[in-house]
C-alpha cells in the first residue's frame, strides 16, 4: 500500500527523517518495499540568485564565468557554469559553498578551470526535484533574491509502499500506519473529528430512499446509508487530487474522491449511488438471483452466482457488494443526489465472489482482510464532512442502519513474567505496559498473582481483531521494544540421541558414491508430461499420477522414473556442444501399482556411450555391466544384495528400455525395484541423443530404508590356503548363468557338507564356437573350497568335486564338458 | 679332477654370460647343478678317490659350486632386470591429459543443503523426512492455515483428483484431498506427532508452488526448516541459533537481524534478513534469508502438545534463493537445466 508521509502528518508529528520513518515502518513490521520521494527534498544554502553578467571562461570553450547576485545578505558570487540555457537577468537556484544537494553532493568553493567558483547553479536534477533536466532551472516567477528555494519550490513528499500482512487490515489506511509510528516515536495521534455526528441538516427524503434491507444479515453484519441532497459534482480542490495522485490515485470528482479518500484514511471502503437511479428508491442487501448479471464501474458485464451478495434496487443488482458498484447507478457529472453507502460485509464472501469473477478492487481487499465494523459510522461522517465542503448540499434525515450490533469487548489477561519467559530477556515491567498504551492497548487493571508478580488486564481495540492471546501481546511488546534489541548469545544445543532420517542418509551415500565415480548430479523437475510418464511406466498403467490442476501442460504428472530428466539433460548438452557423458540424480518418483500410487525415493543414473570427448587414448565403451555394476552398489546402499537375486533375469516391461537388453529386479510389493541397462534405441534417438545409453534406477518406498540396523558381528576366517575346481558346462543359449550357479553352489555346499566349506562359486567364461553345439554356450565355473582349521589334500577335494558334478550331472539341460 | 672343475667353471661363465632369456637359462641351471648337472656327477665320483684326497677334493668341488651359483645369481639377476624392463614400454609424455572425463559434480542445490545440515547438526539438529505428496491436513490444517487462506487456493497448490490413492501415504481425515507439499513444514508436523519432546530437527526438501514459471520463480524449489520444541525455548535461543547458522555459513562477521512480520504457525515472527555488504557479488546492506518464529500454541494443540508445557522455535528458509544470492546466480531455471558448464562451477 502506498502511503504518503505528508498525509500521515496529519495525524501524527514526524519530525524524524524518512530513513528513520522507514527504519520506523520496518522494524514495526511492515516492508517497505520502495521510497518514491516527489517535490523538491530539504535544501539548506541553496537560494534564488540572479546573473547579473556572463562571460566566456578564459580556458574553456563550454564554460562562463557569471556573476550572480543572491540579495543582500549573499552579495554578489562570481560562479563558473557549464550550462547554455539562460541569459543575464533570469532568475535560478545557487547552491553556495556548504550546500549538500542530493547524492551528498557537497558544494564548495572551487578553481573549475584555474577560475574561482563560489558556488553552482543548479537545474532541477541537480536538485532532486526531476528526473532529467536540460540546463539550469529558470524561476520564471522571479522570486526575491535569497529566498531559500524551499519556499520557492513545491514542496516535497515521500511516497512509502508497504507490504502490509495480512493480520494487519487496520494498517491498510493511513490512520492505522499514523497509529503504529505515533506509537514508535512516542507521539500523539490526532484522530480527524467529525463535524458530522448523524444530526440532519435536512428533513428525510423517502422519495429518493425509503427502505433499506437486509436478507443475507450474515454475509453483511452493518449496513449504513446516508442522504445527500444538492450536490454539485465538480474536480476535487486540489489538496485532494494531489492527495491521491500521491498515492497512485487518478482523480474522478469530488464525490468519488472523497469515497477513496476516506478508504485511504480509515481503511473502511464506501459507495455512492445516484439517488435518482436506485429504482423505487430501495435498497436490497441480498444474494443475487439466478441469471442476474451487472456491468460494472469498468464497463464489463458480469454474470452473477447465486450465492454472491449484491446491493440491488426495486429492480436489479446495482453493486457486487464491497467489490464494485454498477455503470446504472453511478454517479455521474448531473447527479445532484446522492445514497452514501457504509457497510461491512464478510470477508469469506467477499473473497469467494472476486475470485469467482475475477474482479478485484482496492475495497475488496479491505473487506477480504477485514473491516473494524467499530469504525464504519465514523468513516460514514467523515465522508459526509468532506462531501458538504467540496461538493456542498445537505444531510437528509437521518442516515439508515441495518445490523451493526456486533459487541466487542476483548481483554488478554497478561503477565509481564510470561512476556519475560517467552523473550528469554529482561524487559521493565513499566517499558512493557508504555508500549502496550502506546498502541492503545490499555491495561486497564493490574492484580497481583500469587508468584508470578502482577497480572494485568489489557484492553484490546476493535481494530486489532488480531490480538486475542497472551502470546500475541508478547509479540506487541517486543514490535515496540524493538528486535534489534534481541541479545546476542552462544545457542546452546542439549544432545539428543537421534540419527538423520535413513532417507537423507541414503541420498548421502549414493550421491556421493555417484560423485565419486565421476557422474555429475543433476536435478530435474518432479512435474512431467503425461505422455512422458506413460511412455516411462508399465504398460497397462492408466494416467498415472496426474494433476487435478496442472498449470502447464507439459507438467501435469508425477514423474515415474528419474531417467527421463536425465535424458533431456543429455540431450540439453549434447545440443549446446556441451561434453558429458555420466548423469545422475536422486528424488521422489511414484509408482503405480493395483491402482495405488506409491511414492519412492529413487537413485538414478546414465552413462552414454558418446560422450562428446574425444580422447587420445581411448578406454573400452560403457557396457550393461558396467550399468550392473553401478545399480549393485546403490541397492546395497539401501541394503538390497542384488547378487541375491540374479537367479534369474526379468527383462524390464516399460518400452524405453531396450528388450533383451536390460534387466528389472524386485517388486514394488518387496518395497524395491532396480531397473537397469540399455536405454532402448529408438527412445533414446527420439530424445534427440545421439549415441547408446546405458542407465539404471534403483528405487525403494521409504518405509523400507530402515534405521541403521545393529553393527555387524565380526566373524573369523580360515588363515589355510583354497582349493580350486573348475567346472565348465554347456547347456542352451537361453539358460541364465545365475540359475546355474545357484545349483553348483547347493550342489557343492550339499557335497562338502560341513567339512570344508564352499567359498565361493562365479563365472570365469563364456564360450561360444568350436566344440561348442549352434545354439549352446558353455560356462566355466570356478569352485572355491576351504576348510578353517587344515590344509586341504587333493583327495577329500576330489572326493567333494566328483559329488558335485554326479549331482550336476542328473540336470538333462547341462552337459559336463571334459 | 681339479681340471674338470676349472673347465667347468670356465664353461659356465662363457654360457651364462650370454643366457638373456629364463628357459635358456632354466636348462643351464639344471645342467650345472641340477640333480642330473655337471656338478652333481662329480659329487657322486668322490667315492672313486682315494679317502686321504676327499677332504682337498670336497673343498674344491664346494669352492666351485660356490662360483657356480654366484655366476647363476648373477645370470638371474640379468635376466629379471630384463624382464623388467620390457614390461615398461616407452617412456610417457606426462603433460598428455588423462583420458577419463571427472571429476563428478554435486549439485550446488545438494552442496548448501549439506552444508546447512552439516551446521544444524553441530547443533544438534537431526534430518528428518517427509512425503512431498502430502494431505490437506498435514500441510495446512495442523499449522492452523484458515479454511479460506489463498494458500489453499487451487490456483497456487497443486492437488490431486479425488480418486487418486496413495499407498504410502495416509489420510488423517477421510474427507480431505492430496496435493504437492508448498513448503516441508508438513515434515515438522508428521515429526511432532510421532514422538514426544524434545525435538530438535531440520527439513530440507522439494515443495511445489503453482506459479509461472520465470527468472526467479519455479513449480519446483527446495526449502529448508528447522524446528526446535522443549520447556522454556525462547526468543533469545532462536536469535542465537540464527547467529550462530548464518556466521557458520556467511563468515563470522555476519550479522542477522529480525524483522517483526506474520506467518500462520508462528507468534511472535519475523523475517530475517543478514548483512551482507561482506559478501561478494550481493550489492546491498540486508539480504533476506527466511523466515522464523515461536511456534503458535494452536500448531502444538493441533499436534497434542501442551502448549503450556512446551515452547519451540521454527526456522524456514528457500535453497534456491540462498544459493542464488552466494553464487550470483540470476535465474532459478539453471539449476534445473543441468548444463555441465553450471554444474561444473560449484565443484
Amino acid at each position: 500500500m502506498k502511503i504518503s508521509l505528508n498525509w500521515l502528518k496529519d495525524y501524527v508529528t514526524l519530525d524524524a527523517p524518512v530513513e528513520e520513518v522507514c527504519r520506523a515502518v520496518t522494524f514495526l513490521g511492515f516492508e517497505v518495499e520502495q521510497v518514491i520521494r516527489t517535490g523538491a527534498p530539504r535544501l539548506e544554502q541553496v537560494v534564488v540568485g540572479e546573473v547579473l553578467a556572463r562571460d566566456k571562461h578564459p580556458n574553456a570553450d563550454k564554460l562562463s564565468v557569471c556573476q550572480v547576485d543572491i540579495g543582500p545578505a549573499g552579495g554578489v558570487k562570481t560562479i563558473v557554469c557549464g550550462a547554455q540555457n539562460y541569459k543575464v537577468g533570469d532568475r535560478v537556484p545557487v547552491a553556495l559553498p556548504g550546500a549538500v544537494l542530493p547524492g551528498d553532493f557537497v558544494i564548495k568553493r572551487s578553481k573549475i578551470r584555474g577560475h574561482e567558483s563560489d558556488g553552482m547553479m543548479c537545474s532541477a536534477k541537480e536538485l532532486g526535484v526531476a528526473e532529467d533536466a536540460d540546463g539550469l532551472l529558470i524561476l520564471a516567477s522571479r522570486p526575491d533574491l535569497g529566498t531559500p528555494i524551499n519556499q520557492v519550490l513545491p514542496s516535497g513528499d515521500v511516497i512509502l509502499d508497504i507490504e502490509i500482512t495480512p493480520n494487519r487490515p487496520d494498517c491498510l489506511s493511513h490512520l492505522g500506519i499514523a497509529r503504529e509510528l505515533a506509537a514508535w516515536f512516542k507521539q500523539e495521534l490526532v484522530y480527524p473529528q467529525e463535524k458530522f455526528r448523524g444530526v440532519p441538516t435536512a428533513p428525510a427524503r423517502p422519495d429518493l430512499l425509503n427502505s433499506v434491507k437486509v436478507a443475507a444479515s450474515g454475509d453483511c453484519p452493518f449496513y449504513t446509508a446516508h442522504v445527500i441532497t444538492g450536490v454539485r459534482i465538480a474536480p476535487s480542490p486540489a489538496w485532494l487530487q494531489d492527495r491521491l495522485r500521491a498515492v497512485g490515485l487518478r482523480p474522478i470528482n469530488n464525490i468519488v474522491d472523497v469515497g477513496n479518500y476516506v478508504m485511504l484514511e480509515t481503511g473502511q471502503p464506501l459507495h455512492a449511488f445516484d439517488a435518482r437511479r436506485l429504482a423505487g428508491a430501495e435498497i436490497h442487501v441480498r444474494l443475487a438471483a439466478a441469471g442476474e448479471s451487472i456491468t460494472t464501474l469498468d464497463g464489463k458485464e458480469r454474470k452473477l452466482g447465486e450465492d454472491m451478495l449484491v446491493i440491488a434496487d426495486a429492480r436489479q443488482p446495482v453493486v457486487i457488494a464491497g467489490i464494485m458498484g454498477g455503470v446504472a447507478s453511478g454517479v455521474a457529472d448531473d447527479t445532484t443526489d446522492l445514497v452514501l453507502e457504509c457497510a461491512v460485509f464478510r470477508r469469506q464472501a467477499v473473497r469467494s465472489t472476486s475470485k469467482r469473477l475475477g474482479l478485484a478492487s482496492d475495497s475488496s481487499y479491505r473487506y477480504e482482510r477485514g473491516v473494524d465494523p467499530h469504525g464504519t459510522l465514523e468513516a460514514a461522517w467523515r465522508a459526509i464532512d468532506l462531501i458538504l465542503e467540496t461538493a456542498g448540499g445537505e444531510v437528509a434525515g437521518p442516515g439508515w442502519t441495518v445490523g451493526g450490533d456486533v459487541p466487542w469487548a476483548r481483554e488478554i489477561i497478561l503477565t509481564p513474567a510470561f512476556v519475560r519467559e517467552r523473550l528469554g530477556f529482561e524487559i521493565p515491567d513499566a517499558v512493557m505496559k508504555a508500549s502496550l498504551e502506546l498502541l492503545e492497548l490499555a491495561v486497564i487493571r493490574e492484580e497481583p498473582t500469587l508468584d508470578r508478580g502482577p497480572a494485568w488486564t489489557v484492553s484490546i481495540p476493535s481494530w486489532r481483531d488480531d490480538l486475542d492471546r497472551p502470546i500475541d501481546l508478547v509479540e506487541e511488546v517486543l514490535r515496540l521494544y524493538g528486535t534489534e534489541k534481541i541479545p546476542s548469545v552462544t545457542p546452546v544445543a542439549p544432545g539428543l540421541v537421534v540419527e538423520d532420517a535413513p532417507v537423507a542418509i541414503f541420498n548421502r551415500k549414493v550421491t556421493e558414491y555417484l560423485v565419486g565415480q565421476d557422474f555429475h548430479e543433476c536435478l530435474n523437475y518432479t512435474l512431467r508430461s503425461d505422455r512422458e510418464v506413460k511412455a516411462w511406466s508399465d504398460p497397462g498403467v492408466a494416467t498415472p499420477g496426474a494433476l487435478a490442476n496442472p498449470f502447464v501442460e507439459d507438467q501435469s504428472n508425477l514423474r515415474s522414473s528419474l531417467i527421463p530428466g536425465l535424458l533431456e539433460t543429455l540431450k540439453l548438452n549434447q545440443s549446446r556442444g556441451v561434453n558429458l557423458g555420466r548423469l545422475c540424480e536422486t528424488g521422489r518418483v511414484f509408482l503405480e501399482s493395483e491402482g495405488r500410487l506409491s511414492e519412492c525415493v529413487a537413485v538414478a543414473f546414465i552413462i552414454a556411450e558418446n560422450s562428446g570427448d574425444r580422447t587420445w587414448l581411448r578406454r573400452s565403451a560403457p557396457d550393461f555391466y558396467s550399468a550392473k555394476h553401478v545399480i549393485e552398489v546403490l541397492s546395497a546402499a539401501a541394503g538390497v544384495n542384488l547378487a541375491k537375486e540374479f537367479r534369474t533375469m526379468n527383462p524390464v516391461a516399460a518400452p524405453c528400455w531396450q528388450a533383451g537388453h536390460a534387466a528389472s529386479v524386485g517388486r514394488l510389493d518387496r518395497g524395491w525395484i532396480a531397473q537397469f541397462g540399455l536405454l532402448d534405441l529408438g527412445v533414446v534417438r527420439a530424445a534427440g541423443v545421439e549415441g547408446k545409453v546405458y542407465g539404471g534406477q534403483f528405487l525403494i518406498l521409504p518405509e523400507r530404508l530402515a534405521s541403521r540396523e545393529s553393527r555387524p558381528r565380526y566373524s573369523d576366517f580360515s588363515l589355510f590356503p583354497p582349493a580350486l575346481r573348475d567346472l565348465a558346462l554347456v547347456m542352451d543359449e537361453a539358460r541364465p548363468a545365475g540359475e546355474v550357479r545357484s545349483l553348483i553352489l547347493v550342489a557343492a555346499r550339499a557335497a562338502a557338507a560341513g567339512s570344508l566349506a564352499v567359498e565361493d562359486v562365479h563365472v570365469f567364461d563364456v564360450y561360444r564356437g568350436a566344440g561348442v553345439p549352434e545354439g549352446k554356450k558353455s560356462l566355466a565355473y570356478s569352485i572355491v573350497f576351504r576348510a578353517a582349521d587344515r590344509t586341504l589334500t587333493d583327495d577329500e577335494v576330489n572326493g567333494v568335486f566328483n559329488r558335485i558334478q554326479e549331482k550336476i550331472a542328473e540336470d538333462s539341460g547341462l552337459q559336463i564338458r571334459k | 679332477m681339479q681340471e674338470l672343475l676349472k673347465d667347468l667353471i670356465v664353461r659356465a661363465r662363457a654360457e651364462l654370460s650370454v643366457i638373456a632369456e629364463r628357459p635358456a637359462f632354466e636348462s643351464a641351471k639344471a645342467r650345472l647343478v641340477g640333480p642330473n648337472g655337471e656338478l652333481t656327477a662329480m659329487m657322486k665320483r668322490m667315492g672313486s678317490v682315494a679317502k686321504e684326497e676327499r677332504p682337498a677334493l670336497g673343498k674344491l668341488i664346494n669352492e666351485a659350486k660356490q662360483q657356480v651359483q654366484a655366476l647363476l645369481d648373477g645370470a638371474l639377476e640379468r635376466i629379471v632386470a630384463a624382464e623388467m624392463a620390457a614390461q615398461l614400454g616407452p617412456q610417457v609424455d606426462a603433460t598428455l591429459p588423462a583420458p577419463d572425463a571427472g571429476p563428478g559434480t554435486f549439485h550446488p542445490l545438494t552442496q548448501i543443503r549439506e552444508e546447512m545440515c552439516r551446521i544444524l547438526r553441530k547443533v544438534g539438529f537431526a534430518v528428518a523426512d517427509g512425503p512431498e505428496v502430502e494431505t490437506e491436513y498435514y500441510c495446512f490444517d495442523a499449522l492452523s492455515t484458515p479454511v479460506d487462506h489463498p494458500a489453499r487456493d487451487p490456483q497456487d497448490t497443486f492437488y490431486f483428483p479425488e480418486g487418486l490413492q496413495f499407498a504410502n501415504i495416509a489420510k488423517r481425515n477421510p474427507g480431505e484431498r492430496y496435493l504437492l507439499r508448498t513448503h516441508t513444514s508438513s515434515v515438522q508436523i508428521r515429526t511432532m506427532l510421532q514422538g514426544q519432546p524434545p525435538i530438535r530437527i531440520v527439513s530440507p526438501g522439494r515443495v511445489y508452488r503453482r506459479d509461472t514459471a520465470d527468472a526467479t520463480h519455479s513449480a519446483n524449489f527446495h526449502q529448508l526448516e528447522c524446528l526446535y520444541v522443549d520447556r522454556n525455548v525462547t526468543v533469545r535461543d532462536l536469535k542465537a541459533l540464527l547467529d550462530y547458522v548464518f556466521a557458520s555459513l556467511l563468515g563470522k562477521e555476519t550479522k542477522i537481524r529480525f524483522r517483526p512480520h506474520y506467518f500462520g504457525y508462528t507468534e511472535p515472527s519475523f523475517e530475517v534478513d543478514a548483512s551482507a555488504l561482506h559478501l561478494p557479488k550481493v550489492n546491498k546492506e540486508w539480504m533476506e534469508i527466511g523466515g522464523c518464529g515461536m511456534v503458535d500454541p494452536e500448531v502444538f494443540a493441533a499436534v497434542g502438545y501442551d502448549p503450556a508445557v512446551w515452547t519451540g522455535y521454527a526456522f524456514g528458509m528457500g535453497l534456491e534463493r540462498l544459493a542464488m544470492n552466494l553464487y550470483g546466480i540470476d535465474d532459478i531455471r539453471y539449476f534445473y537445466q543441468n548444463d555441465a558448464r553450471f554444474l561444473k562451477q560449484f565443484a
